[in-house]
């Protein structure tokens, strides 16, 4: 590491970092106060409000952190499986006996207090993939050991998904950060890229466009990788030409208007045989690279139009909504226009604290937990909001700077693992806010109401610190000694 | 640092910048979520004043502002309401409220619309003290006359129609505003100004106090009270007078021009012009064929007859084309042309003797001597100085007074004349003009200016109703300027005398308006119209020296100006000079008095 970071190594522990989280924590409890503020209310702080039970779980947190700067970092890597196992159980004893709020059976009710363990299945699942990706026996060329990971995080992900909490789900598919960082194939993100363009415009294209879209893509990729333009264009040329003509032919026989679409489909499969036999005897083999594009692209956008079918209207509407094809400010767009107009109506510099009219005033719905931005962004303006995003951006780069500067892989992936689920968090979350996002009910880490979270996230990062401390112990202690 | 970790730094600093840019955004350069903001939580409401109040020029109250309450509701906000309770607050059937909360839907769900209108205090107590979500009452002026005079005078107030909405930002639907008389003129000063009470609302819509302290309120402003001319119990006198009797009376006071009485007949009662029976009694009113909304003072138009000569005498005095002196011949007309037919008096007379029996002769002389005198070159040339005397005395114009629907009158110029007798005219042509009649057309309120001018001995104020505005310490300029007539006020005398002699000397023609002592001075009129009888006027003014009130009497068909027009003005003088009255026998003769008018009845 460089040297700069020294500064704190013979603290072993990296203050900073300790300092930007309690600093958004402390953010987080102040806005939350400024979204239950009530003026014309009386009597003042009670702890059986939001924030005054916020701030006794702030202590619970500050306590838990001490108590895990206190237990040796041999323990995490020791009870990693046994913890990722006992939460497993727990998820599934929840999705048997759990309460259910806003149609997600993800609660679990211990004496007086709820609790989720979907936020807790991040941290287990985080120690468990860190123990796992360090073994010796994983190999990252392995597909077995591959498998094997996915399945670690893959697991969870179902049983929180048959919860129907889709939103906490989604959150495990961060750790593909960890996979990339221990170096799973670069195509995989390409490919992932290429799903995502496919899911948007089978919502704002028409299907043939769509097709025309992907038959001139996977071409184009076959061009790329083997140079030669003239063919690839006569290619398109053909297919566009025999299909058109056979449609205009069918449909002058049948004498009414056939879907274009089908003979664009039917011509352009039925070439790949030509196409298919061309690779073979002309030894380009990597044709068959855009062939399989080609054949998964169609089968995925069908796939997509199946799934979309299927979904129950709110899930349509929201994905409908957020794609910008349908919105509806008074329905499904509400959350999110409401939250728009609060965040946009704090201009530059904000309202002053306590001063949020749209929060304040219950316009923004879920204000004090998935859509606490929306305070940050009436009442400190866009550099509140800025500043607030700046801590969080520079939380998660130490978290990648810590897993780099670890001498064991179990601490860099842990580290890894950790500043994915804060990145996931962060950009979801805010997003969603400010309407680039889905509407995806997942927690703003340390500024959302809520102890389940408070607490996991407290977990995550102390873990996270305390390995990165032993390390630079180490690193003290090699010094010291020459 | 590996290779991979700079990637994945990049990714994260690059995701939170597009979050930044955004931010930045809807932040700082799109400010439509700041209106948008606002809409959300900032309630205004509209605070009504009430309409300014109307007194007579003693203080006695005409028109009473009186405290009444719409019923409103926004179709979308009304929740499960008890109907049957509601309706009878708002004093309708439970149909009828049913009814107009339908038809409110019809037009808007989301607009507030009126479903009662004009409920009373009580009635908005008590729906206060209910709870009927949706619903509000806002605070509107009734008008009340505790006078029962004047109503087309005063003129009324009535809901704004679309048309005024979509030109005046002012008026939202359900506003009142003046639509005649004293009401539409000046009613930028009666409406006051409206306020705004801005609130901040919750989610659902509740009040959670003012915004800013109501620091952004803004207060709404009464009316302001106006203080007529009007002589309220001179004005009450005056319509008795004319019951039975279509017509005006007018009286003025010279030294100001400040409008004493202002009579239409038939008025109405200008209560029935308010209230939930306005709108068929309105109708009612409309259908009338003697036209009670119509006032008559300034909306119609009449041949001003013999009172008219005293204007020729005065212009042809002025010119020099006459002298006081000049004697003429009269033995039972004017016999050159076509001629002009006199009625019995004795012979030869001056112009003050022309005046005090209103020859016809004489004044023929007068009008062709003034016509086709040399000085002016020819006749058309004459006819226009004619015209402009006429304008300088107010013929031929609007006087610019503040009564609404004021007319100009007419007055013929040489381009009609050369128009109807392709230029083929001279004085003999339009003799008719000499004594009033012909194609001359004014108003009751030109001829009781003319009144006030003789009164005046050459100069006039406009006409106006206003005496004083509340608040303010003077009223429109335009009233305060003396306007003189082109003749000077040594002229004035021997007209002035033969005023005086029509009343005071045997042989006048305005006898019946003698009053002992109170020194009247007076002209009639009888006026040929086409519709029927001639029209009975009469024009006068009292004292004779330092004169107090003009007055111009018209009575429709009501024949001879001495037998009906003359004793209502002396009645009004009297009044008005006195406070008493001393012949009360001449007051019920007058009363009773009724005049038959098939032209109007006939329409029916």
């Amino acid at each position: 590491m460089t040297g700069k970071s020294n500064k704190t190594a013979e603290s072993g522990l990296d203050w900073v970092s300790v300092a930007i989280f309690f600093g958004l924590m402390i953010i987080g409890w102040l806005n939350i106060y400024a979204a239950v503020f009530d003026e014309s209310a009386t009597g003042g702080f009670t702890f059986s409000s939001r924030y005054g039970s916020q701030l006794v779980w702030i202590g619970i947190c500050t306590l838990a952190a001490i108590v895990i700067m206190l237990i040796d970092e041999i323990y995490y890597h020791v009870l990693a499986y046994p913890i990722y196992f006992l939460m497993l159980l727990v998820l599934l004893v929840t999705l048997a006996v759990g309460t259910t709020v806003n149609g997600a059976q993800s609660w679990l009710r211990i004496g007086g207090f709820s609790v989720q363990p979907a936020e807790f299945a991040k941290f287990a699942t985080a120690l468990a993939l860190a123990r796992y990706m360090s073994s010796y026996s994983f190999s990252m060329s392995d597909w077995k050991s591959k498998l094997a990971a996915a399945a670690i995080f893959g697991v969870p992900m179902v049983i929180i998904l048959l919860q129907n909490d889709a939103g906490s789900a989604i959150v495990f598919a961060s750790f593909l950060v960890v996979f990339y960082r221990e170096g799973f194939n670069g195509w995989f993100y390409v490919a992932a890229g290429m799903l995502v363009f496919l899911f948007v415009f089978s919502f704002i294209w028409t299907p043939t466009v769509l097709l025309a879209a992907i038959i001139v893509i996977c071409t184009a990729i076959e061009g790329i990788m083997n140079g030669g333009w003239k063919r690839n264009i006569r290619y398109l040329a053909a297919v566009g030409f025999v299909s058109a003509t056979i449609c205009l032919a069918a449909s002058l026989i049948s004498g009414r208007v056939l879907d274009y679409y089908w003979f664009l489909l039917g011509s352009a499969l039925a070439s790949l045989a030509a196409v298919g036999i061309y690779a073979w005897r002309t030894t380009l083999y990597n044709i068959f690279i855009s062939i399989g594009m080609l054949v998964g692209s169609i089968a995925f956008t069908g796939m997509v139009d199946a799934v979309f079918a299927h979904m129950k209207l709110h899930q349509q509407k929201r994905i409908l909504n957020l794609l910008g094809v349908e919105s509806d400010p008074q329905f499904w767009g509400y959350n999110v226009n409401q939250s728009k107009i609060a965040i946009g109506s704090g201009g530059f510099f904000g309202k002053g604290y306590l001063q949020g009219t749209q929060t304040k005033y219950d316009f923004v719905p879920e204000q004090s937990t998935d859509f606490i931005f929306c305070t940050v962004g009436e009442e400190w303006g866009f550099v509140g909001s800025v500043i607030v995003l700046g801590l969080f951006c520079w939380l998660i780069l130490r978290l990648i700077r810590m897993g780099e500067r670890q001498q064991e892989a179990f601490g860099r992936v842990y580290c890894y693992g950790v500043a994915a689920i804060f990145l996931f968090h962060v950009l979801v979350n805010v997003g969603m806010t400010i309407g680039i996002m889905p509407v995806i009910g997942i927690p703003l880490p340390l500024f959302s109401y809520g102890g389940s979270s408070l607490l996991a996230f407290t977990l995550l990062f102390f873990v996270a610190v305390k390995l990165d401390s032993h390390g630079r112990e180490g690193i003290a202690r090699s010094r010291n000694l020459q | 640092m590996n290779n991979r970790a700079k990637i994945i730094s990049l990714a994260v600093v690059a995701a939170f910048a597009i979050l930044v840019l955004r931010l930045f955004y809807i932040q700082v350069i799109d400010s439509s979520y700041k209106y948008d903001a606002q809409n959300n939580v900032l309630r205004r409401e509209v605070q009504h004043p009430p309409r300014g109040e109307v007194y007579d020029r003693n203080g006695e109250l005409l028109v009473r502002s009186i405290a009444s309450y719409d019923l409103m509701a926004i179709p979308r906000d009304v929740k499960e309401f008890d109907t049957l309770t509601l309706a009878r607050i708002a004093g309708v059937t439970p149909e009828k409220l049913k009814q107009e909360l339908a038809k409110a839907a019809n037009y808007s769900r989301r607009r507030p619309s009126v479903i009662v209108k004009q409920m009373s205090l009580e009635s908005k107590l008590l729906f206060d003290e209910g709870d009927f979500s949706g619903f509000y009452t806002v605070y509107r002026t009734m008008r009340s006359y505790p006078r029962k005079i004047a109503g087309n005078l005063l003129g009324y107030i009535s809901e704004v129609d679309a048309a005024t909405i979509e030109r005046d930002d002012y008026y939202q639907t359900g506003d009142y505003r003046g639509m005649s008389g004293i009401e539409l003129t000046y009613e930028d000063v009666l409406r006051g100004e409206k306020g705004i009470s801005v609130s901040v609302v919750d989610v659902h819509g509740i009040t959670k106090g003012p915004y800013m302290d109501g620091a952004a309120d803004i207060r709404a402003v009464p009316g302001k009270a106006i203080t007529t001319s009007l002589d309220a119990r001179l004005q009450e006198l005056g319509e008795e007078l004319m019951e039975g009797k279509v017509g005006s009376i007018i009286a003025i006071e010279p030294s100001t021009g400040e409008i004493l009485v202002m009579v239409s007949s038939p008025g109405y009662d200008p209560d029935e012009l308010v209230g939930r029976d306005r709108g068929n009694n309105y109708m009612k009113l409309l259908g009338n064929p003697r036209r009670p909304l119509f006032n008559r003072g300034v909306m119609s138009r009449y041949p001003p007859g013999s009172t008219f000569k005293v204007v020729n005498g005065l212009m042809a005095l002025q010119e020099g084309s006459v002298t006081g002196n000049q004697k003429y011949p009269c033995h039972g007309g004017y016999t050159v042309g076509r001629g002009l037919k006199c009625h019995n008096h004795f012979s030869p007379v001056n112009m003050r003797q022309a005046v005090q029996t209103s020859c016809n002769t004489y004044f023929c002389y007068v009008f062709r001597d003034f016509i086709d005198n040399q000085k002016f070159g020819d006749p058309k040339q004459a006819l226009d100085v004619w015209n402009e005397y006429l304008y300088s005395f107010g013929f031929g114009r609007s006087l610019d007074s503040d009564l609404s629907g004021e007319l100009s009158g007419y007055v013929p110029t040489r381009e009609y004349y050369d128009k109807a007798y392709h230029k083929r005219w001279n004085s003999l042509t339009i003799l008719s003009l000499s004594i009033g009649q012909g194609e001359l057309g004014c108003t009751p309120l030109q001829m009781a200016n003319l009144a006030t001018i003789i009164a005046n001995r050459g100069y006039y104020y406009t006409p106006h109703i206003v005496k004083r505005i509340e608040g303010r310490d003077s009223i429109d300029s335009r009233f305060y300027e003396r306007h003189r007539t082109m003749v000077e006020s040594r002229h004035f005398d021997v007209i002035v005398d033969g005023m005086y002699d029509a009343v005071h000397k045997t042989g006048g023609t305005g006898w019946r308006a003698y009053v002992p002592g109170l020194d009247i001075c007076g002209k009639t009129g009888t006026a040929e119209n086409p519709h029927g009888a001639d029209h009975s006027t009469f024009m006068c003014f009292a004292p004779k020296d330092d004169p107090k009130i003009a007055v111009s009497v018209y009575v429709e068909h009501g024949g001879f100006g001495g037998s009906v027009a003359a004793p209502i003005a002396s009645l009004i003088i009297e009044q008005y000079l006195t406070d008493t009255i001393t012949r009360p026998e001449m007051v019920d003769a007058v009363k009773q008095t009724t005049i038959p008018y098939p032209y109007y009845d006939r329409q029916k």
